[in-house]
């Protein structure tokens, strides 16, 4: 049965329990630090192009290499794990990567990909599991790299509705003005060859930072 | 359904925010602890609050105590989508084995957040009385039907003018024979009495006897063709669209 259609609905549907609902992809800490309402666009935009693209970009590539051999996800996540520079950062992918492992095992638990990630050092961070439950799903890297790309702006759009005086209306445009960053984001992950080494490794330092800062603060509603 | 006799009870504590949850654990943790092997994860609407007050109450070891942040969504996290509570509840199942008794306390929310049964197997629901005499009348799915409703803080009763006895009766009536057990934090005859509700809990649980039930969001209510009231939490002769 031909599930990639529905797999790309799913994964991009905030009704997927996977524990997401509890991230804000940064949102808050930025905040904190300072960013005003107006510039969430622009913060959007920013990770479009820096780490939401590496992140979709490693999605791609895990779906495209366990097809054919389904350990690989072992190398992407290594190269994954060498540009996410921060333990905070890394720790909120990989609660959110052990989501969708649980529902992978759960629903998949037989499927090569995903008994391949049974070799992972430790938990799969979110773009890993998310290329394993697309190979699951039978989808396209072009739809597993879109999916992650909306994801983060939607993890941004929807924790605003949280934390800012925002009309969703507002919030939902920001999505649709990300199109062209996003669409670019798509088109530049299905570009990464073979060889995970050379996965893009474009990092943003100040979102880093406010994971690193986010972490010890005492009074926080997103895990990241 | 899986057998879940052989890992740890995992025990809900829900209810309304200022009601006592975060206190009762502590009762709960200092009765209990010496006997059996406990941990606690916390859910709260800013994070560790709760948390830093058990680790603060010294009742268990600090690295048993797990907050989990809801984004804002405290309800969300013990219902809809209970993913990020089941990942904290098998680290500590995984890092303590064997544990007896997994708590689990929901961040305060309103009086139709309750436990999904893929989460715990049986849960608490705390009142007070500093909350309202009538809130159990009023009734909703924790108080008329988790596995014990707790009538919270009754020391206070006379500071605000409510009727102890009354609201257990309510409570009681709203239940339809369901325990209830008023508490006081200051009265050990009480405190005693809720050991032994979670000690015969354990117990039975460990024998495979104890079936968790379903609170529900859900009213009990009535078809054309019935005459009695149901819940969906009760077993039913017919299928719901």
């Amino acid at each position: 049965m031909d599930t990639a259609d529905l797999g790309a609905l799913l994964l991009a549907d905030a009704r997927l329990p996977t524990g997401a609902h509890a991230h804000s992809a940064g949102l808050e800490p930025a905040l904190v630090a300072g960013l005003r309402a107006d510039r969430v666009p622009a913060y959007i935009d920013s990770r479009l192009r820096t780490v939401a693209l590496v992140e979709a970009s490693a999605a791609a590539l895990t779906l495209r290499l366990v097809r054919s051999d389904p350990s690989a996800s072992l190398r992407v996540q290594d190269e994954l794990l060498a540009r996410m520079p921060t333990a905070p950062s890394r720790r909120a992918s990989q609660l959110l990567g052990r989501g969708l492992h649980r529902l992978a095992v759960r629903l998949w638990g037989d499927h090569p990909a995903v008994r391949g990630m049974a070799g992972l050092d430790g938990p799969p961070l979110r773009p890993i599991a998310l290329g394993v439950v697309a190979a699951a799903l039978g989808m396209r890297e072009e739809q597993v790299a879109r999916a992650s790309l909306y994801d983060d702006v939607q993890t941004i759009t929807a924790a605003a509705l949280k934390l800012l005086p925002v009309d969703p209306t507002d919030a939902t445009a920001w999505l649709l003005a990300s199109a062209p960053a996003l669409e670019a984001g798509v088109a530049a992950a299905l570009l990464v060859d073979d060889d995970p080494t050379h996965l893009p490794a474009h990092t943003a330092p100040l979102v880093e930072q406010h994971a690193l800062d986010h972490h010890t603060r005492t009074r926080r509603i997103f895990v990241a | 359904m899986p057998d879940t006799s052989q890992r740890p009870l995992r025990l809900g504590v829900a209810g309304p925010v200022g009601t006592g949850k975060s206190t009762l654990i502590a009762t709960l943790c200092r009765e209990l602890s010496a006997q059996y092997e406990m941990a606690v994860v916390t859910n709260d609407i800013y994070t560790d609050e709760d948390a830093r007050l058990l680790r603060s109450a010294g009742v268990l070891p600090v690295e048993r105590i797990t907050a989990v942040e809801t984004g804002a969504c405290p309800h969300t996290a013990i219902r809809d989508d209970v993913t990020a509570n089941l990942l904290a509840v098998e680290d500590l199942e995984q890092a303590f084995d064997p544990l007896d008794l997994v708590v689990i306390e929901s961040g305060g929310d309103n009086l139709t957040a309750t436990f999904s049964p893929a989460l715990v197997d049986a849960q608490l629901f705390v009142l007070d009385v500093a909350g309202g005499g009538d809130v159990a009348r009023k009734g909703g799915p924790g108080v008329e039907r988790a596995d014990l409703l707790i009538i919270n803080k009754t020391d206070l009763a006379p500071h605000v003018g409510v009727d102890v006895e009354q609201m257990v009766t309510d409570g009681s009536a709203a239940r339809g024979g369901l325990p209830v057990l008023a508490l006081s934090q200051s009265s050990p005859e009480a405190v005693a009495r809720l050991r032994e509700w979670v000690v015969a809990l354990i117990e039975s649980h460990r024998a495979g006897e104890h079936t968790p039930q379903d609170p529900g969001p859900m009213a009990p209510h009535f078809h054309a063709d019935a005459t009695e009231p149901h819940s969906h939490a009760e077993p039913h002769g017919h299928p719901h669209p």
